[in-house]
């Protein structure tokens, strides 16, 4: 068993580490002395975006059944173990990766580096555990999108904007798909995605790295690499005219929501992607809030952002409206603040502000062990390298004002938007 | 006591300040449910020089935030900022203390806006149930009313009464100071004295908080009708002791126990064994007064009654016959393992220590929490639970389709005491 050091990169004052095991496990440390507690997660490079048509939501259904049995520790015994010593423990499940959080006290650290690699390859998966996890996913699918109408939106979004890419199908699944999820194939699932050559652990907080790297291999090194299936990129043709859908909804706030084709993560024009967007929806001086919450009292709410994806996302204008006021009102004065963005280059003070906005969201995230865990694992996992957090961070300062013109002008165009409305009942056009 | 609650941290180039005071929205005045929130608010819309437009220019500018937080026993304003930009960022935030401009139009517009929130609320089914929780559990406690307003107390809160309102609650004698993060011990100091003096001593009350009323006797069901629900919000509880008390403290382990884990009874029975619902626990909540004890679940429309059933049947259970005595060692093992992590920053310490000054407890309260909580027998807890938990007194609250839900409460023997239009209130 023998560790092999790839990369080491400073922040917050101290050292992250990188190492990878024989057998494929990437590690990445970034021990505190002073921090009283322990941020153990493992990041899987399985998520939506690798399932197929008909068995959407397995990955996170998936995540569901991980907190059940192993040959060795009985049904529930992962989560008792875990809350015995104070600690939590939580995952998610998105498009790129699933990952597992665990906080405990340092001294409990080598119990959940048992814990973590015996579900890694000696998870139970049978009927009774499926059909109960099945039904909580049902519930919560119900909870987040059929009984909620952001959720419904989002996701009819997706359905709208992508036609051949996985990113149009929800993470937490179809309730079709749900529902019909076999134990064979969640099985199969496990077996293809749940190895050491798929899973990078990240460890921030009180630890000594040496004694990491050991308890690390120590149980994970008899695991064997799997044969993770490569899938290939799938490139969602261009999009050239306006998409549209309306739907009617128990509520008196309407709401309308807009995906622009955007860029992925990696891609050179995130940062300044990043950056107009914040231009837009970023605090109560933003154009956006300024113009429909302030000035016109359209909206109640406007939102902004360009998710961080592997693969091309959709930049996203949300807004909730006003009891009375219609979408076309709202997306009346969108396209007047962004046709604005297109025709005229921002002023100095307004760059200084959002580079200013983006540097206090990242030393935010950095402040806790979870949050620097959760940093350094998505990077990695998205983008293969968790270094790529500070070289995006580092980049937000060199953005002009011409490289967010340049953007605004190629993604917010008309034919490059999907649109979803959601009216009042008795109120649908 | 001193002012000032410090907590150094150098792990990023960030700090954060808390300027708070003990008085909150239960010093609403009767007919003005709401005032305390729109006066704190309406506050940071517009100080000194600077109209709302340049009040939320220069705190954008800066990268950080000044927001204002309203609960029913305290206010504060909280500001996080670069620490290059803390001076500055302190100055925003007393001018919004001791000169905010108050204006008839942001006053207006703030009205309308916090009427769209009441939709907001609406929309949302867990805000929905909780707002109705809140006024039904206790009628007339000084907890039960909302701090956001109904549709006809907004309508009638006055400007004047505001900009009253607003110098009355933010006394500079009562005012607490947390500070934490990349920040010097004397910068700290001097911060202090800004944001007390920004808010001078007033030297009186804003009004009469309200009394502290008792869970009407028996049981009774709201059922709250909104359309087209396929999943139910139940909401069930009644007033508990307060936080800080021997009773509080014998009862932390059963409420843990109950359903405040994973592996609580609630989530084990409701989610794990059956499926019914995503989540399920239980919470005592902490104030100034006896607040509290609620049981949240949202099961599916078609389980909902049996659920409510199970759960009224445990909750009888539990509170006749308290838990075991290895569910008090794993319970209390878990709460006293848990602290590390509500002080692992700086931030944390420093906003922990706040909440408890303002509840009135010492700032190391939970510190010394430990151990009493493993002096505590098996005996004490079910003393304690016998004598405060009381199933047979209790409000409940589902917010469902009336039409599909009520026959089946109906042939349980759980008909509802009233059924409210979700929109009502």
């Amino acid at each position: 068993m023998s560790w092999t050091f790839e990369v080491s990169h400073s922040a917050c004052g101290l050292d992250i580490r990188r190492h990878r095991l024989h057998n494929g496990l990437g590690l990445i440390v970034m021990a505190d002395p002073h921090a009283p507690v322990v941020s153990y997660q493992t990041w899987y490079g399985v998520g939506s975006r690798h399932e197929q048509a008909g068995q959407t939501g397995m990955a996170h259904l998936f995540e569901h059944l991980m907190f059940n049995r192993t040959e060795k520790h009985g049904r529930g015994q992962f989560d008792r173990i875990i809350e015995r010593t104070g600690g939590d423990n939580n995952a998610a499940t998105w498009v790129d990766w699933t990952y597992y959080r665990d906080s405990v006290p340092p001294r409990d650290l080598a119990t959940v580096v048992e814990l973590e690699a015996d579900r890694m390859a000696n998870l139970v998966l049978e009927s009774p555990e499926l059909e109960s996890e099945r039904e909580v996913v049902a519930n919560e699918r119900m909870q987040r999108v059929d009984d909620d109408i952001d959720g419904f939106a989002d996701e009819e979004l997706g359905r709208l904007a992508y036609t051949i890419h996985p990113y149009r199908w929800p993470t937490i699944g179809w309730m079709e798909d749900i529902r019909s999820m076999t134990l064979d194939q969640v099985r199969s699932f496990y077996r293809t995605y749940y190895a050491p050559n798929n899973a990078t652990v990240v460890v921030v907080g009180g630890v000594d790295e040496a004694a990491v790297l050991d308890l690390v291999a120590s149980h994970y090194g008899s695991l064997d690499a799997a044969d993770i299936p490569v899938h290939p990129t799938i490139t969602e043709p261009a999009q050239t005219e306006e998409r549209r859908r309306s739907f009617a909804k128990p509520t008196p706030s309407p709401r309308y929501l807009a995906g622009f084709r955007g860029v992925a993560l990696g891609h050179p024009d995130w940062p300044a992607l990043s950056l107009a967007c914040a231009i837009l929806g970023a605090g109560q001086s933003s154009r956006l809030y300024r113009r429909l919450v302030v000035e016109s009292e359209i909206a109640i709410h406007v939102h902004c952002d360009v998710p961080q994806f592997r693969d091309p996302a959709l930049i996203r204008i949300s807004t909730q409206l006003r009891r009375g006021h219609r979408p076309d009102q709202a997306e009346a004065e969108i396209d007047s603040v962004l046709a604005q963005l297109q025709g005229e280059l921002i002023s100095e003070e307004e760059l200084t502000k959002v580079r200013n906005v983006a540097e206090t969201d990242f030393w935010s995230e950095l402040e806790g062990c979870d949050g620097r865990a959760e940093s350094l694992g998505h990077f990695q996992t998205t983008l293969g390298d968790f270094r790529r957090l500070f070289e995006i961070a580092d980049s937000l300062s060199r953005v002009s004002r011409e490289d967010i013109q340049r953007v605004a002008r190629a993604h917010f165009g008309r034919h490059n938007r999907s649109v979803i409305e959601i009216l009042p009942d008795g109120d649908e056009e | 006591m001193s002012k000032l609650i410090f907590e150094h941290g150098e792990t990023t180039p960030l700090c954060s300040f808390t300027a708070a005071v003990p008085r909150g929205a239960v010093y609403d005045p009767d007919q003005l449910e709401g005032l305390t929130r729109h006066a704190a608010e309406l506050a940071c819309r517009g100080a000194g020089d600077l109209d709302r437009e340049k009040l939320d220019a220069a705190i954008d500018f800066l990268g950080g935030s000044i927001d204002v937080e309203v609960d029913r026993d305290w206010i504060a304003l909280s500001a996080t900022c670069l620490a290059r930009n803390l001076d500055r960022t302190a100055e925003l935030a007393c001018s919004i203390l001791a000169d905010p401009r108050f204006e008839a139009s942001e006053h207006e517009a703030l009205i309308r806006e916090s009427l769209s929130d009441l939709d907001d609320v609406r929309d949302d089914d867990s805000s929905l149930a909780d707002r109705h929780f809140q006024r039904l559990v206790a009628p007339g406690h000084r907890y039960g009313r909302t701090t956001l307003g109904t549709d006809q107390s907004l309508e009638r809160l006055p400007l004047e009464r505001a900009r009253t309102h607003h110098r009355l609650l933010w006394d500079g004698s009562q005012m607490i100071v947390g500070v934490a993060g990349a920040v010097s011990q004397s910068r700290a100091d001097r911060l202090v004295d800004q944001l007390t003096s920004a808010a001078s001593a007033k030297g009186e009350q804003p009004g009469e908080p309200l009394p502290i009323t008792p869970t009407p006797a028996g049981r009774r069901i709201y059922l709250i009708d909104k359309p087209e629900r396929s999943q139910c919000q139940l909401v069930l509880g009644h007033v508990a002791p307060r936080y800080g008390t021997p009773d509080y403290t014998a009862l932390m382990p059963l409420e843990t126990t109950f359903g405040g884990m994973f592996t609580s009874r609630l989530m084990q029975q409701v989610r794990v064994e059956r499926g019914w619902s995503y989540g399920a626990g239980c919470r005592m909540m902490r104030a100034r007064s006896p607040y509290w004890f609620r049981i949240v679940t949202a099961p599916t429309r078609e389980v909902a009654v049996p659920a409510l059933s199970l759960i009224l049947d445990m909750y009888r259970d539990i509170a006749s016959n308290g838990i075991a005595a290895d569910e008090l060692e794993f319970a209390v093992g878990h709460i006293t393992g848990s602290l590390p992590f509500m002080r692992a920053t700086a931030r944390q310490r420093m906003r922990l220590a706040l909440r408890h000054r303002l509840l009135d407890l010492p700032d190391d309260f939970p510190l010394g929490l430990g151990a009493e909580l493993e002096a505590l027998d098996t005996d004490t807890v079910t003393r304690a639970a016998r004598q405060c938990l009381t199933p047979d007194d209790l409000c409940i609250v589902m917010v469902a389709t009336a039409d599909e839900v009520v026959p089946e409460l109906e042939r349980a023997g759980l008909a509802p005491t009233e059924i409210i239009p979700y929109d009502s209130y």
